[in-house]
């Protein structure tokens, strides 16, 4: 699949999802990639219940309420979102080809990578069940309905999974390694409220079935039981990295942060950093100043683009967009 | 404004904290744990991870244990004892896995080393 676009955005994070409002008030055509199936970055994977009260205007606002609103303020432009796509290579001029095949050509490109590609981390002992009993994501509640559902982990994925599960599915067990939970304390109260089973300090030892998922083997200490299970959800968390973008030809420091100039750009003409992977003296990493980043990197873009157009955008007061 | 890691850790090594850091950035010495402040991203899942409550916000740490605060970034900027280079920002423990070898604080903390 071969998509056109007049700026390709790395990223749908705060910083990206800010920078595809302003291409698209830029005039520009926008596509948006993300590895993750859903958008957000690091909010929506690591902490979409926990309130944010630095962000300009809001005194507090959830994580996953600031997602809505950024994709609600796009959503004028029509950005192209490509989620579940890794950005893996870049031609000069420009061409992003994600890990998926799909190539996106465009006059400039805005990496808002964050801290990286998030990679679900491994269950073990499940691998070999994975598209047939293993997820790492719930895209679907559907395909639970009527199942034995084990989810594995006790951040807020795994919570926010089992409060939407139980209702549908023949019974949802909840297993993590400790004691203590790190989602959000409201959510661990709906669910053990709720009919779902939580099991602390234990494991999913051993995944037991043919073609598909039968059952699991929970272990917790000396004790070792079996139950019936038709899906696995794994819900240990990510890890990160920026991979395949340190062999991009942009300048990349400490394998981390690619630095940038007063204008966002990076080492490479026509390819600018916006929030936490960026990286210049005094830089401050926060969402707040990820979004002005966002704005300078695109408006020269817009510049970078056509010479012609300023780099000053006018006031979105006087855009007639009431 | 890193996440840091005290004296509770010490001979203790649990390392339930490695396994939660999405940014790989918590490094083992021979008889603690270190988190790399040029590579923590302060998301605090290493935080409630922890057994023995070691870890906290380098802003946070409990009085008296303000010394490990700088020690943390000590491990990773001074060359360790033994060893020519410092350790820097290798980009993830798993590059190069156990260090295996403390700080002078920690090395000699208890009298136990």
């Amino acid at each position: 699949m071969n998509h056109e676009t007049d700026v390709v955005i790395v990223g749908a994070g705060p910083a990206g999802l800010f920078a595809a409002y302003y291409a698209g008030f830029r005039g520009l055509s926008v596509a948006v990639l993300d590895s993750l199936p859903e958008p957000g970055g690091q909010i929506t994977a690591m902490y979409p219940e926990k309130r944010i009260s630095d962000i300009a205007g809001f005194p507090a606002i959830r994580g996953r309420e600031l997602v809505e609103r950024l994709l609600e303020q796009a959503a004028p432009f029509r950005p192209r979102y490509l989620l579940g796509h890794r950005a893996e290579t870049l031609e000069p001029g420009f061409a992003v080809t994600t890990h998926r095949g799909t190539r996106i050509t465009a006059k400039a490109v805005i990496v808002a990578g964050g801290i990286g590609t998030f990679t679900p981390r491994p269950l073990p002992a499940a691998e070999q069940f994975a598209g047939t009993g293993l997820a790492y994501f719930v895209r679907r509640l559907d395909d639970y309905a009527g199942t034995d559902v084990v989810i594995v982990g006790g951040g807020d994925s795994a919570f926010d999974w089992a409060e939407a599960l139980h209702p549908l599915a023949k019974s949802v067990t909840v297993v993590h390694r400790r004691d203590t939970f790190r989602a959000h304390p409201g959510t661990v109260a709906a669910v053990r409220a709720s009919p779902v089973e939580i099991v602390t300090g234990a494991q999913v030892t051993k995944v037991i079935g043919h073609e598909a998922v039968e059952s699991v083997e929970i272990t917790h200490g000396d004790e070792a039981w079996t139950s019936p299970c038709q899906r696995i959800i794994a819900a240990l968390g990510f890890t990160a990295n920026l991979g395949p973008l340190l062999k991009w030809g942009v300048d990349v420091h400490n394998r981390r942060h690619i630095p940038v100039g007063p204008s966002m750009a990076a080492s490479l003409p026509g390819v600018f950093a916006a929030g936490d992977i960026n990286d210049y003296p005094g830089k401050v990493r926060l969402i707040a100043v990820g979004f002005g980043e966002a704005a300078t990197a695109v408006n020269n873009a817009a510049h970078f683009i056509d010479p012609g157009q300023p780099v000053f955008p006018g006031h979105s007061t006087d855009a007639g967009a009431s | 404004m890193p996440y840091v890691i005290t004296d509770a850790c010490i001979d203790v090594m649990d390392r339930s904290c490695m396994e939660e850091c999405p940014v790989d950035c918590i490094y083992e010495g021979k008889r603690k744990l270190y988190i790399n402040p040029a590579e923590c991203i302060d998301c605090g899942a290493c935080e409630p991870a922890c057994p023995v409550t070691a870890i906290s916000l380098d802003t946070k740490v409990p009085s008296g244990k303000a010394e490990f605060a700088e020690d943390n970034a000590r491990f990773f900027e001074e060359p360790l004892p033994g060893r020519g280079e410092a350790v820097g920002a290798p980009g993830g423990a798993a590059v190069t896995g156990a260090i295996g070898v403390d700080t002078e604080l920690v090395s000699g903390f208890g009298g136990a080393g």
